[in-house]
């Protein structure tokens, strides 16, 4: 196998999943029409409801969606169940469910007023339902921060390479706030000083970087001085760790790669002996710093901080891409070779690993079949949750003709598949390291590949683990804003604390604290990715139970709902009990991690409770609309 | 097809149009939308105050109400739709 087939096979599953089954169902059940007025134009008011380009609506809904799940899913689920499997549920999943969901949603809510999901299953099918869909999000929301803010730690905690381009970026964030609205200066002029600066910055990192004679790693001088710091920190307990958390999957970028000799060497942050991983008063400091980064983001005013840091993110994002994805389609072509002399092109990893049927024998050791788990390990790039939300919400109230809605909505989801790909066959090509790092690893040598070596394999290195950094925090930052917004309006009432601003995003930050601190955070992302999926299921059940109150066929929608529903209930059921067999009921855990991880534990129950409440209004809402005769009257509009 | 399909270039001058509107989709328009949504807010709310009458709350008296009526019409419709319209916390998130 090679990238370029990977390219080959992205195209084909393009041309025939958007050009045959999406435009059929497109024309043949949706029924979109050109002269139908839109929300957009029928309610526009120049801010949310704006008839827009679909050029830039398709910009607007791809970034919206493609942030970092495309990226980490299949990195994750790849390193468990090898590439193989995670490229046919990619292929599969985008072709049948991943499009659909996006679409639909869009199109549901263009036909419905341009109301959200939850406005519109309160409507269709019962008013707890928008009340549960709210609780929902929330714990959802909490779960993706907790996901995020594990793994960043722990890259920021194990390589010191890192953390002075993540710096940077927060400084230039300031400054391109400071210098698009304060000092009106040219909006490409700000461009071009702070994404230079940032790039430069996480060239910086590795700069100086070699290995001794005895083939140790021997960091430059942005690297010591990190080093340098994480060591002084760790001085606080005597170099001891704060408490021990073991990863069945060996993801946590902490875990050292094997040697030659196929065993993982002990480090400061992992026991070899017995598997753990020490958390070190280091990694609380990179949680620390992640915090307050998010912090600014979720309180200052979002145009002073937030959004540059997004948009510098984006281009940082958007040059690695291209830069990688040219790699992708050119090693093979010109057999570019990497620094150890291998083919770049050529896929390392193992096509198929241990799919996990069995039951584990072994005492304390987590299941991971590959039916559900894989399923909901990659959520985006295959079908997600979130861009239901995104497009019910910000992408169909600027749909300026509903024809529009199948290249946005499906268009990006095809889109945001090809970034799976690409991060799929960036794992696949490196031969070491763990998640993020083989990431990192492929993007130095696709990119280095793409052109024509003149980037050195480790600046692209260094460019591929900031840009995964960096896609994850602007992502972050931006969860801890909804997250505050979410719990003020749901508890705002109740308790009038609630919302000030500042103590919204302290109660955030301190729930999510207490999910990082389970250490396992393979498990926090197999959890976020089932109630992502879950999500994903109930846009499907709001758009099943629409089309059926329309006496349209829903089948395209329902079978993928079933689908997704059943799955994601069983995935976050096995993931209860690996946190419980793991961590909860593993002697050797220390009690922050064991109250962390009966905390998921709990609200996995909450999760599949409310799933349960949803699906049962949904069935008993979709038989209602089954033995009504005609179709019900259009929805009122709003106003 | 829409109208104003037809007064869009075609060819080379297309795609270089659609890829400039799409690089202006990913990295800006969140950003204008931001700034709209802003203004639109404290603009509704300068209406709210000085034409609160219309929504059954009096709060200036009529007098400067109506000495403001000419600058506030074109903005009416929007404002009482913006201000009517049911929202939920989704709507606050993008």
């Amino acid at each position: 196998m090679n990238t370029l087939f990977v390219v080959l096979i992205a195209a084909i599953v393009i041309y025939l999943a958007y050009g045959f089954y999406a435009k059929r169902i497109d024309r043949e059940v949706i029924r979109s029409d050109v002269k139908r007025a839109t929300p957009a134009r029928m309610y526009m008011d120049g801010v949310d409801f704006m008839p827009t380009s679909k050029n830039v609506l398709y910009g607007y809904h791809f970034k919206s969606i493609a942030a970092a799940g495309p990226i980490v899913g299949p990195i994750t689920a790849a390193n468990i169940w090898g590439w193989f499997p995670s490229l046919i549920w990619l292929v599969i999943g985008v072709s049948f469910i991943g499009w659909v969901s996006d679409y639909s949603a869009i199109m549901v809510s263009v036909r419905n007023d341009g109301n959200s999901l939850s406005a519109i299953s309160h409507r269709l099918i019962a008013p707890r339902t928008r009340t549960i869909l709210f609780v929902f999000i929330f714990f959802y929301l909490m779960l993706l921060a907790g996901a995020f803010v594990g793994i960043l730690a722990a890259i920021l905690s194990a390589r010191p390479d890192v953390p002075f381009g993540i710096i940077t970026l927060a400084v230039m964030g300031l400054l391109a706030g400071q210098m698009m609205y304060r000092w009106k200066m040219d909006l490409i002029l700000v461009t071009a000083v702070t994404v230079t600066l940032t790039i430069a910055a996480m060239a910086l990192g590795p700069w100086g970087q070699h290995k001794d004679e005895a083939g140790k790693l021997v960091q430059g001088p942005v690297g010591r001085a990190v080093v340098a710091l994480n060591g002084a920190v760790d001085d606080l307990s005597g170099r001891q760790p704060l408490f021990e958390v073991g990863d069945p999957t060996n993801a946590d970028p902490r875990i050292p790669i094997p040697g030659k000799d196929g065993v993982r060497p002990s480090t400061p942050a992992y026991d070899a002996a017995t598997g753990l991983v020490k958390t070190l008063p280091n990694y609380l400091l990179w949680m620390v710093f992640l915090f307050v980064f998010s912090y600014l983001g979720a309180n200052m005013p979002i145009w002073r901080f937030a959004q540059p840091v997004n948009y510098i993110g984006f281009w940082v994002m958007l040059i690695t891409i291209v830069l990688s994805a040219i790699g992708a389609i050119l090693a093979p072509l010109t057999g570019a070779v990497d620094s150890a002399g291998n083919a770049i092109g050529a896929f390392a990893l193992a096509a198929v690993k241990d799919l996990g049927f069995g039951m584990p024998t072994k005492p304390f050791t987590a299941w991971q079949p590959l039916w559900p788990m894989m399923f909901v390990t990659i959520a985006c790039g295959a079908i997600s949750g979130w861009h239901a939300l995104v497009g019910s919400v910000g992408t169909a109230r600027q749909l300026e003709y509903e024809t529009d809605g199948l290249p946005v909505g499906a268009g990006s989801m095809f889109g945001e598949y090809t970034l799976a790909l690409l991060s799929l066959v960036a794992v696949s090509i490196a031969g070491v390291g763990g998640g993020g790092g083989r990431f990192a690893a492929g993007v130095g040598k696709l990119i280095h590949a793409g052109t024509f070596g003149f980037v050195p394999e480790v600046f692209g290195t260094a460019l591929g683990f900031g840009s995964f950094v960096l896609i994850v925090l602007t992502v972050t930052q931006l969860v801890f804003r909804v997250m505050r917004v979410t719990l003020s309006e749901w508890v705002g009432e109740t308790i009038p604390l609630v919302r000030n601003m500042h103590v919204s995003s302290l109660i955030s930050m301190g729930l999510t604290l207490a999910l990082v601190l389970t250490g396992t955070w393979v498990y926090l992302w197999q959890m976020f990715g089932a109630s992502n999926q879950l999500m994903a299921a109930l846009s499907l059940l709001v758009v099943t139970v629409w089309l059926k109150s329309e006496k349209r066929n829903p089948s395209y929608a329902l079978y993928p709902m079933l689908f997704m529903y059943f799955t994601t209930l069983f995935a976050t059921a096995v993931t209860a009990r690996n946190l419980y067999v793991t961590i909860a009921a593993n002697p050797k855990m220390s009690g922050l991690p064991v109250a962390g991880a009966w905390a998921m534990i709990v609200l996995a129950g909450l999760l599949i409770v409310a799933a349960l409440f949803i699906g049962w209004d949904g069935l008993k809402a979709y038989q209602r609309y089954a033995a009504t005769p005609t179709a019900p009257k259009p929805a009122p509009a709003s106003v | 097809m829409p109208e104003n399909d037809e007064k869009k270039p075609g060819g080379l001058k297309g795609l270089w149009r659609g890829f400039r509107e799409t690089i202006y989709g990913m990295s800006a328009h969140d950003m204008s939308r931001a700034a709209l949504r802003t203004r639109a807010s404290m603009e509704h709310l300068f209406i709210l105050i000085t034409m609160g009458d219309m929504l059954g709350i009096p709060i200036l008296p009529p007098y400067y109400s109506l000495r403001l009526l000419p600058y506030v019409v074109p903005q009416i419709a929007t404002w009482k739709r913006r201000m009517l319209r049911e929202k939920d916390v989704s709507d606050a998130m993008f």
